[in-house]
């Protein structure tokens, strides 16, 4: 039975200690009421810990019975964190009602996407390393649709608050991070594994202690309660309106391609 | 590294940098109350000034010059033109860009909005700046093709008069639910 490396645990003690000041400033400044299931992942990630050193001080982190438990600890965080996030891009564009059926509708199609072309890269490798895939596919198409929602929340300038925009960011970090260690941790140790196990445990988690570092950081002040008021009621003129200037723009599209099509003339 | 595990890094790599440009401070990005003001002031619009444009460049005055002047003044002439040439049609991508800013302002504050429609505006978008870049290259290569310009300043006019209508009136519906939402807040109050 081997236990856990001095490294690891100081690390896993930082996480543990940052996701404690985390969960406390979401209650003491109301931030749990705006986004109950970020402050329900914070909690059940601060349980994770607790329910990781219970079971590797228990049967070890090589035991199978161990690999299990923890791996399945994870599923239930990793679900929490999609939750999460949708709940901060849901407050984000709560007013954007028309935006957010769009981004929801692109979050579905990037996910459905890179699941596919996960499905297809990683074909094959299934029996090898199972969870670790299943984790990196997680992480992939996670970042993929959350980045997705951010390029459309970009093109439409709607402003996001510090505060929401840190937490996606940290989100989106952890979850890159979590891709390129899985990547590179894949492709040199891979027949040497726990050898090498101290740095794969460490390196995820300093990357999640970055990334609470950031979520104190945003939820030190009190969160924006509303981002924006939405403008009136526009549905009919958008309905109105939207083919009409995609019309127009089209016409000037097609004017541009006729002046570049004409024939060179020196001047 | 195998080829499936170069192309996962990648991603993630691709990934990383377009977190970073999207969570970039957005302050060089015009905000829409900010391209509201634009309707307000249809006298900013660049495509205004296309008849002095035209007739600085027109062919005529450069015969006039080369017949009158030497060769060397008609290619200063010529040079300086090009760059007023080059400037109007900056000025116009601008004005493109203001108009497609104004159609997604309608679109944000719009309670439904249709995927097809706003893929194929970022399609045009897309498409004109291409172009835009093409037809800046044929100016600074020495290639005019300035009698379409007309037509193109004239597609641009019309959709800024649309969409000039259509902002105003938007902000009667907007001063309008103001006025109804603090009458409503006022419970009667204001009645006499």
């Amino acid at each position: 039975m081997r236990s856990l490396a001095l490294n690891v645990r100081v690390l896993w003690g930082c996480s543990a200690l940052l996701q404690l000041i985390a969960l406390i400033l979401l209650f003491a400044k109301g931030g749990f009421r705006r986004l109950p299931f970020f402050t329900v992942y914070v909690a059940l990630n601060l349980s994770q810990v607790a329910f990781l050193v219970f079971v590797y001080s228990i049967w070890g982190s090589d035991s199978a019975k161990g690999t299990i438990l923890a791996w399945s600890s994870e599923c239930v965080t990793l679900l929490a964190q999609a939750l999460a996030t949708t709940e901060v891009l849901k407050v984000t564009l709560r007013p954007y009602q028309g935006i957010w059926g769009l981004a929801w509708r692109a979050l579905a199609f990037t996910s459905a996407l890179v699941v596919l072309s996960v499905a297809l890269v990683t074909h094959g490798d299934w029996s090898l390393a199972m969870w670790f895939e299943l984790n990196r596919g997680y992480h992939l198409t996670f970042a993929a649709a959350v980045i997705a929602c951010l390029l459309l929340i970009r093109y439409y300038s709607i402003p996001v608050p510090a505060a929401y925009k840190m937490i996606l960011g940290g989100f989106c970090l952890y979850s890159c991070t979590e891709i390129l260690i899985h990547t590179v941790m894949q492709s040199l140790v891979k027949k040497a594994f726990y050898a090498y196990e101290p740095i794969w445990q460490s390196a995820p988690t300093l990357s999640f202690v970055v990334v609470l570092s950031i979520w104190v950081a945003a939820l030190w002040k009190p969160l924006p309660i509303e981002v924006r008021k939405a403008g009136p009621p526009s549905d009919s003129i958008y309905q109105r309106l939207s083919p009409e200037i995609n019309e127009r723009l089209r016409e000037l599209n097609e004017k541009l391609l006729r002046l570049w099509k004409l024939e060179a003339r020196p001047q | 590294m195998n080829l499936p595990l170069l192309l996962l890094f990648g991603f993630a790599i691709l990934l990383v940098l377009l977190l970073t440009w999207v969570l970039r401070d957005p302050r060089k990005l015009p905000l829409p109350d900010v391209d509201l003001g634009y309707a307000e002031d249809p006298d900013r619009r660049h495509v205004t000034y296309f008849p002095q444009v035209r007739q600085a460049m027109a062919a005529e005055d450069s015969a006039f010059l080369a017949s009158r002047g030497s060769q060397a003044l008609t290619r200063r002439v010529r040079r300086e033109r090009r760059k007023i040439a080059l400037a109007y049609l900056a000025c116009l991508r601008g004005d493109f860009l203001k108009l497609w800013r104004l159609a997604r302002v309608i679109a944000s504050m719009a309670p439904q909005v249709g995927a097809a429609q706003e893929l194929e505006r970022l399609q045009l978008g897309l498409a004109f700046s291409w172009r835009y870049e093409m037809i800046r290259m044929k100016f600074l290569l020495g290639f005019a093709p300035l009698p379409d310009l007309g037509s193109l300043s004239e597609v641009v006019s019309r959709l800024s008069i649309r969409l000039e209508t259509t902002m105003k009136d938007l902000g009667e519906r907007a001063a309008l639910g103001a006025k109804l939402a603090s009458s409503l807040d006022g419970r009667g109050l204001d009645t006499p």
